[in-house]
């Protein structure tokens, strides 16, 4: 049997469409992600040229008013809302295809919070700040990742059994946040609140250096794992039937994007919504071509930076990063819990 | 000459054992109906088959070789499985689907060849499904999406196609479609199909061998108009019933009496 001209012609055209969408998608939000990152670094109390900043940042021109500006004060601030959204929009929609549900993101399933509760002990407990704050983010993200796996993960996963057990489980840590807060000296007690909230401007140097190194190295990991996770999302007994080692896979993809998420939450607090939302944001733009976890990131990146500007300059009074993503999520999650069931895709 | 076979297999779910010390050969060639009453242990056999099930007790063989030795990507590359409830991804068109059955033929950095552009065309000729490349998924009739996943089990390009009750929910029309479309790739490529399937009457129509269950055993075994009898039938489904002729091809009608 051979396959007819016709249909081998129509594949190609097909498959060339969805790679074209893919690269215009990729190219649109980078392009999107790089007029944030330059925007965020121009305004401000003391206005600066386009010109003025990319001249600084790239060390072309010597003027130590602006370089100060822009090196010292603004910059540390952009790339912090680059690096924090780009790892929140891969994280997301890595849980997200892997849970096979558009409500999995890991801020619904209590790694978020299983983050949050270790920082905040941190910050009361030890009076700590800086790289000690991610290393108690990441090792309670681990802690509530591996929680979840024991309890939900027996026989491979059904999409609500999970969700469920996740929104139990962040209930009970923010539970346990809130205990030990009411516990807190006033002083430490003022500073766990502003961490909660998230935002980018509270980044220090070595956790965010941290975080830069970590996305050179599970960025182009997630990206050579999207094989495995284009076969795991056609469920198990599929991907197992198609050769995937499935297990071996998930732990894999479910490592990178638990470290992804505590490193994020690590340098700017847990800044909600935009894990839940920068996936769904680029499958839509995709289109066919759904799924790339590089273009969710990006969106990841262009969402955060995009509210980070809202917060800082276009309200009355600057605003912690997370209470705008949180005012432009809450309706998203309610239009997503009230769709998902009525199309029958939410599990 | 067998391909596949298993020798003294028992199969179960946590402390519950389903099937137990059966030995089983799968005909080369042949398309084979796996049959049985509900729980009987059919699915939970060809889940054993497909090395979706790790056996308690017993071995698979494939190609002359125990199966729990070979690489999961080897085995996909002979032995291919459509589950009875196969999921996917939102979005996703026909064309991704589809595609995505070349999985173990491409390797991680490997990009995607004429080959594979080959396979999954011929593929989707097959299924007659290539009209619907462009279409999402969601966007199909129950027909036509049962087709589609054929068709991706079929870009696999493996010479064994194992199918978990693929004409459940399907109409009349749809399922005869259906078993007449494995027939054909039985026909023209020689490929080894072995279904489990409800429908007793298609079963014995549309398969050359047929493998009846009870208990987790095997009771019966053979081609239809052999083993196909109102004591097989009672004793299998616990139906009393008349087995006639059916006037177009001669294969065994099960009629409740």
């Amino acid at each position: 049997m051979t396959a007819t001209l016709e249909s081998v012609r129509a594949l190609r055209t097909n498959r060339r469409r969805r790679s074209t969408r893919f690269a215009m998608v990729t190219g649109g939000l980078a392009a999107a992600v790089a007029t944030l990152f330059a925007v965020t670094m121009m305004v401000g109390s003391f206005r600066l040229s386009a010109g003025e900043v990319i001249t600084s940042v790239l060390h072309l021109a010597d003027n130590p008013g602006v370089d100060f500006v822009v090196r010292e004060l603004r910059l540390p601030t952009a790339v912090s809302g680059l690096a924090v959204g780009l790892a929140l929009g891969a994280s997301g929609t890595i849980f997200q295809q892997l849970l096979r549900n558009p409500l999995a993101s890991p801020d619904f399933v209590g790694i978020t919070s299983g983050a949050g509760l270790a920082a905040v002990t941190g910050i009361v407990v030890l009076q700590a700040g800086g790289l000690v704050i991610t290393g108690f983010a990441l090792g309670g993200a681990v802690v509530a990742a591996t929680l979840m796996y024991v309890l939900a993960w027996r026989d491979g996963v059904t999409g609500y059994r999970f969700i469920l057990i996740g929104i139990g489980v962040a209930v009970f840590f923010d539970g346990l946040t809130g205990y030990v807060l009411t516990r807190a000296q006033l002083f430490e007690a003022r500073q766990a609140m502003h961490w909660l909230t998230g935002s980018v401007g509270q980044a220090s140097g070595p956790e965010l250096r941290l975080l830069l190194g970590a996305l050179v190295v599970l960025l182009p990991l997630a990206v050579v794992l999207q094989r495995a996770l284009r076969a795991l999302e056609l469920g198990d007994d599929t991907a197992r039937a198609l050769g995937s080692r499935t297990e071996l896979s998930r732990a894999g993809l479910l490592a990178t994007a638990v470290a992804l998420i505590a490193l994020a939450v690590g340098v700017a607090g847990p800044i909600i919504f935009v894990a839940l939302v920068a996936g769904p944001i680029a499958n839509r733009l995709l289109g066919p071509a759904t799924g790339g976890i590089v273009p969710a990131a990006l969106a990841g990146a262009a969402l955060l930076l995009g509210a980070d500007l809202v917060a800082e300059h276009l309200l009355p009074t600057p605003l912690p990063t997370g209470v705008v993503t949180g005012a432009v999520g809450a309706p998203y999650l309610l239009w997503l819990l009230a769709t998902t069931n009525r199309q029958g895709t939410g599990g | 000459m067998t391909r596949l076979s298993a020798e003294k297999l028992t199969l179960g779910y946590d402390d519950r054992t389903v099937v137990a010390d059966l030995d089983v050969t799968v005909l080369e060639g042949k398309v084979t109906a796996i049959v049985g009453a509900n729980a009987c242990g059919k699915s939970t056999l060809l889940r054993g088959l497909a090395r979706l099930l790790r056996p308690r007790e017993g071995t698979v063989y494939l190609d002359g070789r125990r199966m729990a030795e070979l690489s999961t990507l080897d085995v996909a590359k002979v032995l291919g499985l459509l589950p009875q409830t196969p999921v996917a991804p939102g979005g996703i068109t026909v064309a991704d689907l589809v595609s995505r059955g070349r999985y173990p033929h491409q390797g991680w950095f490997r990009r995607w060849t004429d080959a594979d552009d080959d396979a999954v065309a011929r593929a989707l000729d097959a299924t007659g499904t290539a009209e619907l490349i462009d279409r999402p998924l969601r966007q199909l009739s129950g027909g036509q999406r049962q087709r589609v996943w054929v068709a991706m089990a079929l870009a696999q390009d493996t010479d064994l196609l194992l199918l978990d009750e693929p004409t459940t929910y399907l109409d009349i029309n749809h399922q005869v479609e259906l078993l007449r479309l494995l027939r054909k790739l039985n026909a023209e490529s020689g490929r080894t199909i072995v279904i489990v399937m409800h429908d007793l009457n298609l079963a014995c129509r549309y398969c050359d061998h047929i493998i009846a269950m009870a208990d987790g055993s095997i009771v019966a075994e053979g081609a239809p108009v052999d083993v196909v009898t109102a004591e097989l039938i009672e004793k299998v489904f616990g139906l009393a019933c008349v087995v006639v002729s059916d006037p177009v091809a001669g294969t065994p009608i099960i009629v409740p009496a």
